[in-house]
Order: C-alpha cells, then sequence, then structure tokens
C-alpha cells in the first residue's frame, strides 16, 4: 500500500483514482493515482525509467490530447474543477498550467518574439505592455542580462542553457500558477543545470512547481515534496528530506540507495 | 469576440478549409482514378491480349504488340539501368564516402531525377537514332535506362548508407577483401531497400511516354526486332487517345488502365518489402 | 586483384552519370548551333515559328512554358499546402495513413493519363463553362496542377513532418490553438524544406510533356487569353519533332530542347542546392 502523506498547507492540485491509458494499450499505464501537490512548492516525481512520471506530469495539461485515442479516469482537482472533464477549455488551462520539456524549445524566432508569444496568443497587443512584460520574465528567468541588446535576435543563436532558460521566460510570461518541468536539465551541461535548479527554486514563490527528473540527487537539492513512482504506481510522497533519509517503503528504499533503475 | 475565442474562430476556418483542399484535391483524383478504372475496366478483353493493332473498325484488334514492346523496352532499359546504377551507388557509398567527387555525382544525379524525360528523348535521338537512320527498340530502351540510373544510384546509395558500419568492420576483421565484404555482407545488409528501389525505378520508366516519341517510336504491328520502332503501352496509348475513332480510344483506356495497374502493383509491392523488413526488425 | 577491378567498376559506373550529363549538354548545343547562328537572340525572343519559310523563334513555346507552369503552381501550391497540413496535422492517424498512401500512389501514376483525362473529361467541362475551344493555356495549367499536386502535397507534408514533436508541444503548452502551432511553428520551421519541395515541383512542372501535350493545343502563338490554345516546350517537342523536314528545324528544336534542360536544371539546382540543404541542415 503506497505511503502518502499529508499536506498542511494549500494545495495547488489534487489527483485522485487517476488512472491513464494509452491508445491501444489493454492496461493503464497510471494505475489509482492519488496525491496532492503543495502550493509554491516542488514537487520532485522520480523513479525509474517506465514508471509513468512523465505520463503523469503530462496529463496535468492534458498534453496527452495532441494524440487520440488516450483515457484518462479518475479526477485531477485544480481550482475546485476536475481539469480531466472532456469539456474543459484546455486553451485556458494550458496558460495557467504552463510546460518546459526536456530539451530547450526555443520556436523559430526572434528571443523577443519567443517571450511574447503567449502573451500574445492571450491577446495582449500594447507594444508597452508587451515590451514590460517580456523583460520582467526575462529577468525572472535570469537571462535579462544576456539578451537586452540582442532582442531581435533569432533564439536559435543561444546556448543550450540559455535556450532553456528563454523557455522559462517563455512559460512564466503569461504568470501561470503551475509549472510542470519535465526532466528539464536533461539535455544541459552541468554549469546550466546548476543554474537552472537555482532558477527553478527561486520560482517557487510564484507558482507551484512539478518537476519530473530521473537525478535522484536534483530531486533531493531542489524539492520540497518527492514522490517516488514504480511501474505506474505512485508508491510514496514525503517530505523531500524525509524520503531520502527514512523511507517509509521497501521499494524506495531500495530505489534510492540504488539497488535497481 | 475575446482575442482567444478570436483565435479559436480563425483555427476552425483554418481547419476547415485545409480539410475543404484535402477533399478536393481528393476528389480531382479519384475523378481521375475512377474514369480510369470504369474505361479500363470496361475496354478490356481477351482480345486484347490475343491481337495486335489493327486499323480502325476491326473486330480482331488487340494490345498484344504493345505489351509485349513495353515489357521489351522496360526489360531492356532495366537490364542497362539496374546494374549501373547499383554499382554507381556503391561507389558513392561504400569509396568515395562525403568526398567532393561523390558528392558532385549524388548532386548531379539528384537534378537528373527531375529532369525533362523528353529531352533525355531528343538527346538518345541525337546520339542513336540519327546515326542508325531509323527508330529503334535499342534507342527507347538507352533512353528509359539513362532516366532509370539515377533513381536506381540514389536508392542504392542511401540504402547502403544505411548498413552498419560496425558489419562491416567485423568482415574486415575476418580478413575478407573489400569487394567481399560488399558482395556478402553490405549488398546483403541492403537487400530489401534496394529491391524496393528497382521497383519503384521500373515503376518510375513504365510510366514513361515522351522519351518513347522519337526513339522507339511506335509501330501498330507486332515485332521483336530490336532495331525497328517498336510500339509501347505508353505511346500507342497516346496515339490511340487522340485518334478520332471511339474503338482505338478504347483500346487507348485498356492500355491506361493495365500500364496503371502494373504500376501500382509495382508500388504497392516494393512499400510491402520495405515493411516487412522493417517490422522483421 | 579483383578488389581493384570491383572499384574500377563501380567508379567508372559512377563517372558515367557524369559523362551523360556531360554528353547531353553537349549534344544538344551541338545540334542546336545551326539555329543559334542563323538567328541569334531572336530564337529567344521572336515567335514567328513558321516551318514552311523557316523562320523559327521559341518565344512562345518559353512563355507557353513559363505561364502553365505558372499557372498550375498558383492553383496548386494552395491546395497542396491545405493537404499536407490536413495530412500532418488534421487528419484521423487512421485517414492519415489511407490518405497519405494514396496520395503517394497517385503520384506514380503515369502523366499520360492525366492527359487522357483531360482531353476527354475536363476539356469538355471547360468548354462549356468558358466557351471557345476548351483547348487553351487554361486547360493546360489545370491538368498540370492536378498532375504534380499529389508529388507536392506529398513533399510538402514531409517536409512539415520534420518539425520535431516537442516543438509543437510546447506551443501547445502555451495555450495555442491547432492553427497557431501550424502557422507559427510549423511553417517557420520547415519554411526552407517547404518552399524546397515547392520548386522541385515547379521543376517536374516545367518539363511535364504528356499532361499538357492533349489539351494545350500547340498553336505557336502567345496567347492572347488564358482561354487561348498556345504550347510550350515540350508539347513542341512531342508533336513536332517526327515532322521536322529540314536541318534548320531540327536544329530548332533541338534549341528548343537545350532551352527547357537549362530551365529545368537552374530551377531545380535552385531547390536542391539553397532551400533543401538548408532544410536538412536546419
Amino acid at each position: 500500500m503506497a505511503s502518502i502523506i499529508d499536506i498542511k498547507g494549500e494545495c495547488a492540485l489534487h489527483v485522485r483514482n487517476f488512472d491513464f491509458t494509452y491508445k491501444g494499450a489493454t492496461a493503464p499505464s497510471l494505475k489509482k493515482i492519488s496525491m496532492p501537490i503543495a502550493k509554491n512548492s516542488i514537487t520532485a516525481l522520480i523513479g525509474p525509467s517506465g514508471c509513468g512520471k512523465t505520463t503523469l506530469l503530462r496529463s496535468f495539461n492534458r498534453m496527452h490530447d495532441l494524440y487520440p485515442g488516450n483515457k484518462y479516469e479518475g479526477e485531477i482537482l485544480f481550482d475546485g474543477r476536475n481539469i480531466l472533464d472532456p469539456k474543459e477549455d484546455l486553451i485556458h488551462l494550458r496558460t495557467r498550467i504552463g510546460m518546459i520539456f526536456q530539451k530547450p524549445t526555443a520556436f523559430p524566432m526572434s528571443i523577443y518574439d519567443n517571450v511574447a508569444y503567449g502573451l500574445r496568443l492571450k491577446g495582449i497587443k500594447n507594444k508597452s505592455e508587451l515590451d514590460g512584460r517580456v523583460e520582467k520574465a526575462l529577468q525572472d528567468a535570469a537571462i535579462w542580462k544576456e539578451t537586452q541588446d540582442r532582442l531581435k535576435h533569432d533564439a536559435n543563436g543561444l546556448s543550450g542553457g540559455q535556450q532553456q532558460r528563454l523557455c522559462i521566460a517563455r512559460a512564466i510570461a503569461v504568470e501561470p500558477e503551475v509549472l510542470l518541468f519535465d526532466e528539464p536539465t536533461s539535455a544541459l551541461d552541468p554549469i546550466s543545470t546548476q543554474g537552472i535548479e537555482k532558477l527553478v527554486i527561486e520560482l517557487k514563490e510564484k507558482v507551484s512547481i512539478i518537476i519530473v527528473t530521473h537525478n535522484m540527487q536534483q530531486a533531493a537539492r531542489v524539492s520540497d515534496y518527492t514522490g517516488f513512482m514504480y511501474l505506474g504506481d505512485l508508491i510514496e510522497l514525503g517530505y523531500t528530506e524525509e524520503l531520502f533519509v527514512t523511507p517509509k517503503e521497501k521499494l524506495t528504499q531500495e530505489y534510492i540507495t540504488g539497488k535497481f533503475g | 469576440m475575446s482575442p482567444v475565442q478570436k483565435r479559436i474562430f480563425i483555427n476552425k476556418l483554418a481547419l476547415i478549409f485545409s480539410t475543404l483542399s484535402a477533399i478536393i484535391a481528393l476528389a480531382f483524383l479519384f475523378w481521375i482514378l475512377g474514369v480510369l478504372v470504369m474505361k479500363g475496366l470496361s475496354a478490356l478483353n481477351w482480345n486484347i491480349f490475343i491481337y495486335e493493332g489493327a486499323p480502325p473498325g476491326y473486330e480482331e484488334s488487340g494490345l498484344k504488340h504493345a505489351l509485349v514492346g513495353q515489357l521489351i523496352l522496360v526489360g531492356m532499359a532495366t537490364g542497362v539501368g539496374v546494374p549501373l546504377g547499383i554499382l554507381a551507388g556503391t561507389y558513392l557509398s561504400e569509396y568515395g564516402k562525403n568526398s567532393k567527387l561523390a558528392n558532385t555525382i549524388r548532386d548531379i544525379s539528384d537534378i537528373m531525377m527531375s529532369a525533362p524525360s523528353i529531352v533525355i528523348g531528343a538527346f538518345v535521338y541525337a546520339i542513336v537514332v540519327l546515326p542508325m537512320g531509323h527508330f529503334s527498340a535499342w534507342a527507347g530502351s538507352i533512353a528509359l535506362g539513362i532516366i532509370m540510373i539515377p533513381i536506381i544510384l540514389r536508392t542504392t546509395d542511401d540504402m547502403l548508407q544505411l548498413v552498419p558500419g560496425t558489419l562491416r568492420e567485423a568482415a574486415f576483421a575476418l580478413g575478407a577483401p573489400k569487394y567481399k565484404v560488399i558482395l556478402n555482407v553490405v549488398y546483403r545488409g541492403a537487400k530489401a531497400g534496394i529491391l524496393t528501389g528497382v521497383l519503384l525505378g521500373v515503376a518510375r520508366v513504365a510510366g514513361e511516354t515522351a522519351p518513347l516519341l522519337f526513339t522507339s517510336f511506335n509501330d501498330n504491328f507486332f515485332t521483336t526486332d530490336l532495331s525497328q520502332a517498336m510500339p509501347s503501352l505508353t505511346v500507342t496509348m497516346f496515339n490511340y487517345a487522340t485518334s478520332p475513332y471511339e474503338d482505338w480510344q478504347q483500346l487507348g483506356w485498356a492500355a491506361a488502365f493495365i500500364l496503371s495497374m502494373f504500376i501500382l502493383g509495382l508500388n504497392i509491392l516494393g512499400r510491402l518489402i520495405l515493411l516487412s523488413t522493417k517490422k522483421g526488425k | 586483384m579483383i578488389d581493384k577491378l570491383f572499384q574500377n567498376l563501380t567508379r567508372i559506373s559512377a563517372f558515367l552519370i557524369l559523362l551523360i550529363v556531360a554528353w547531353i549538354f553537349v549534344v544538344l548545343f551541338n545540334q542546336s548551333t545551326e539555329a543559334m547562328q542563323t538567328f541569334g537572340l531572336d530564337f529567344l525572343t521572336k515567335d514567328e515559328w513558321a516551318p514552311n519559310v523557316d523562320k523559327f523563334g521559341a518565344y512562345a513555346a518559353i512563355f507557353g512554358s513559363v505561364a502553365s507552369t505558372f499557372l498550375a503552381m498558383l492553383l496548386s501550391i494552395p491546395i497542396a499546402i491545405g493537404v499536407a497540413i490536413f495530412l500532418s496535422e488534421i487528419a484521423h492517424p487512421k485517414i492519415k495513413g489511407f490518405f497519405g498512401v494514396s496520395v503517394e500512389l497517385l503520384a506514380a501514376i503515369p502523366s499520360v493519363i492525366y492527359g487522357m483525362w483531360g482531353l476527354f473529361y475536363f476539356v469538355p467541362i471547360l468548354r462549356d463553362l468558358t466557351g471557345g475551344m476548351g483547348i487553351g493555356l487554361l486547360a493546360a495549367g489545370i491538368v498540370l496542377a492536378i498532375m504534380i499536386l499529389p508529388f507536392m502535397a506529398a513533399v510538402t507534408r514531409d517536409a512539415m513532418n520534420t518539425t520535431p514533436d516537442i516543438l509543437k508541444e510546447s506551443a501547445y503548452a502555451l495555450g495555442g490553438t491547432q492553427w497557431d502551432v501550424i502557422k507559427d511553428v510549423i511553417i517557420p520551421y520547415a519554411k526552407a524544406g517547404i518552399i524546397g519541395s515547392l520548386i522541385l515541383a515547379l521543376g517536374r512542372a516545367i518539363g511535364e510533356t504528356m499532361a499538357v501535350t492533349f489539351v494545350m493545343g500547340n498553336v505557336h502563338k502567345v496567347p492572347t487569353s488564358i482561354l487561348s490554345p498556345t504550347t510550350s516546350i515540350p508539347v513542341t517537342l512531342a508533336n513536332e519533332f517526327t515532322e521536322a523536314d529540314t536541318s534548320l528545324y531540327f536544329s530548332s528544336l533541338f534549341g528548343l530542347a537545350l532551352t527547357l534542360l537549362i530551365m529545368s536544371f537552374v530551377v531545380i539546382a535552385v531547390a536542391k542546392f539553397y532551400f533543401l540543404r538548408k532544410a536538412r541542415r536546419a
């Protein structure tokens, strides 16, 4: 039986009895997941590859809907509503729950236009408002200094680490309430990784963060809560410092001591 | 309308437009295909395979001459184009690799692949028909062969490059000379891909009309004499379709149907071969 | 020993392709010298094509080639892009597979069949709709557009499919609609590939003989309207090559062939070496 702690503060999201089945699969890839996601904190999801951590992450902004035939069951509550409802307005949902991917995904346009993209989608056309919010986002993503004199340059000219910060700036520009990070440093060098980790910690003042990582040290360094998943089950969710020192489940212990995965 | 609603509206409009264009395109294409099948099937009968061409109005007229001529022309073109194409592709992939020369040859053959086929016909006319003094099956198959070489060359090159380098190294490590490595290991590894390339190449030249117009020309009678003009399905189709006689036009549709089925068959077969090897891995 | 022999065999075969291409240029050039010496630049700029008085100006045929190709591109590009978007982004996976393969198979149908369809089925309709002969520039442009459409749609779709999923997902993750993703991410990302594919299709259209021979009219006149019968280089070659009776007539036809070869060479080279190479590097 899974061991899930209660969260004392406010929750950003609540997952209840959540099953996810990929198109054509006979068995669900996520089985009866129930967990709270604490507000203004960082929740890390760890586990061996194929455990379902990315699948769970991509359910929070309904990314799976891009590929027809996938099936959700159960509930994910956000702001009192079940976002798995087929009638959910996905465009609106995705502006409230942003996402950062495994690899930097700078769009083929200028640095400025990348950050302004989400704002323009929201309908903001006013030049000075755009300018202000782009600058603020770039500052919050700690990349303003490097980009302020070349905002009109192609974003693909930036280094990998810079591009990932740009993507973070792009995501926070629309002021989401939740940010999903899908192994955000897996394509980066150690120094860029350090920078991104620092940034993620700073961001939790404003947003609630869920981060999927294959790197246990990273989870230990940045997160407040850690969930350990295995074969589609959430085995344990606990305070990060407790989970890595005194895990309650045997499987968690085996995983963090390197017995498998 | 809020900006977001406006975006959703434009999105719907754009999706409707592109679905509509897909429907328009497919409607035209299926119209053509439908005409081909209806006309072709209704014109099809055993006489077509038994009798050769006859003047308009004759009961006993068929396409035997053109069918056999087509097979001879495409067969000879394949006999020339396939070995040359495979050897040249082998050079690019196994010897030339990424050298400047090899890349130039790749570029030139890419351009050749899309060059107007009627120009190839004019070229072969000048180098074969003029010196011989008359049209011939030789000239027709040389023209088709020239069109075929770049197609086979590029697929062979691509397919051989897909064979993992470690496989070659393993064979070299056993002390095999390079030609044996290529013949026994590399070709075997790329067998299905090369075969598919050959099938698609044959299908491509089988549908060519323009380069035959003034090389193999045409003939309304059965012949296997390679040094004389030779009928082909495509040119016969062209001549019959542009004639004012209804029975000839009918035969033209029959020829179009037979040829199209042959070409589609080769294409489908090629895809199946490629698909089955992908599944095998 | 055998090793060297085999290597040389492959090398000779590879060189053969260069040799053939060079040879084609040399032969066409030699054969057309008489026309070039007789008419000079007038060959390209004059539209009088009168075999009975041994006067040959290729302008009408060149114009017809360019105009019919332009018309075909104008009609087919929006539809081909629409089809490509449909195939890569909208269609349900099952439909995608079926339509995708049928489009590719349709691209393999011999062009002579498009021409026959045009003559027997499309021209009569056009004649009823517009009056006149039906045969002419418009008919040629439309038949050419339909013929080139499957190839164009297939290569455009392939170019669009090179956009990484993760890039599209990032745009969706910001609240983009499908169309937002197509116009802001996929098209800019695949731009070079798409343009290259379209130009490649243009290169094919300009040298196409059989789809247009039936429906263009073979009249050596610069068309006065879009409905006028006219001719193009391949149409002239197909109709007149076996009829030429004087050496100057022949030479002029070879001049046409050379002109066409150079035109298509340039177009294809631009598509391949500029756009498609850029697309591959990106």
